[in-house]
């Protein structure tokens, strides 16, 4: 039935334009995540009619499944505010329980920007030593390094001085005497 | 199945590009772009009164497969692509505490 098959294509064409039109207009991007499976799977249904069902196959396992998950994965640890921390002590966690002054500081600072605090003491990260703290924050996702200085008992926060949230952490920290914000140059790259 | 359908979707996809204020919005319009160039292709080579290509003996005419080997490529590269943009917008949010572009262009020349 060739008229049957053609009316399908143009019904599908129609939805997939509709579609289209919904994500590029919708705002709110976890509906735009289930548009875009959507999305996929009417296209694999053209492709088959396009005599491409081959084409179809790959589309209905990439695009359907893989892509919406990268965007799921990749929205979810966007507002991620990673802090490493060395210090071990009352400074963040006091008797098993987040209430210490910098954890208090550093909730307001996240909260402002509407981030996600994520403290992580992992014991391979905390051993790397004070020349290579640059590095780390270089190579790796941690945005903040927290340790102590044992001469002057201040707290020190280290980030990179290119990150533009950082000044914002200077300014809060003046009203705190015990903390003291440090931020790393920028090394050229060279070209 | 008609090209100018087809060349609509790929349209819309440059409108979404060119009008969105969020980073993931224009990953997400590229994706679009991407859909449409892969139909537009194959139907370019699924000609009147072709089947499938799967020669079983007696097929005389086929829609043409190199198109078709091409767009699976397209697929996967296009799925590749879509992770090392949000992978970039994630290290953009970390370096400027924002993903709108306007908001971006402001905080850089601030500095």
């Amino acid at each position: 039935m060739p008229d049957m098959l053609e009316i399908t294509a143009y019904a599908l064409q129609v939805l997939l334009i509709i579609m289209a039109l919904a994500i590029v207009t919708h705002k709110n991007t976890g509906t735009i995540i289930v548009l875009i499976a959507v999305f996929s799977l009417v296209t694999a249904s053209l492709y088959v009619i396009n005599k491409a069902p081959d084409v179809a196959i790959a589309e209905v396992a990439i695009g359907s499944a893989i892509i919406p998950l990268i965007y799921v994965i990749s929205i979810s640890r966007q507002r991620e505010f990673i802090v490493l921390d060395k210090a071990m002590d009352d400074f963040i966690i006091s008797d098993d329980a987040f209430t210490g002054v910098g954890y208090i500081f550093l909730k307001r600072f996240t909260d402002f920007y509407h981030l996600e605090l994520n403290i992580s003491n992992d014991v391979r990260l905390c051993s790397v030593g004070r020349g290579r703290e640059q590095k780390l924050c270089e190579e790796t996702n941690v945005d903040l390094i927290v340790s102590k200085d044992e001469e002057t008992g201040k707290y020190l926060l280290k980030g990179k001085q290119s990150n533009i949230l950082m000044h914002k952490l200077k300014q809060m920290a003046r009203d705190y005497d015990t903390i003291e914000v440090v931020t790393f140059k920028d090394r050229d790259f060279g070209d | 199945m008609d090209p100018m359908l087809t060349f609509l979707v790929i349209l819309i996809g440059m409108y979404g590009l060119s009008t969105s204020k969020n980073i993931i919005k224009s990953v997400f319009s590229v994706t679009i772009i991407e859909s449409g160039v892969i139909l537009l292709f194959l139907n370019l080579g699924n000609w009147q009164g072709g089947s499938i290509p799967i020669i079983n003996g007696a097929a005389d005419l086929i829609a043409d497969p190199l198109p078709q080997a091409l767009m699976i490529t397209t697929i996967v590269i296009g799925s590749t692509v879509t992770a090392l943009a949000l992978m970039l917008c994630i290290k953009v949010f970390h370096h400027y505490g924002t993903v709108e572009w306007r908001e971006i262009l402001r905080r850089g020349e601030g500095k």
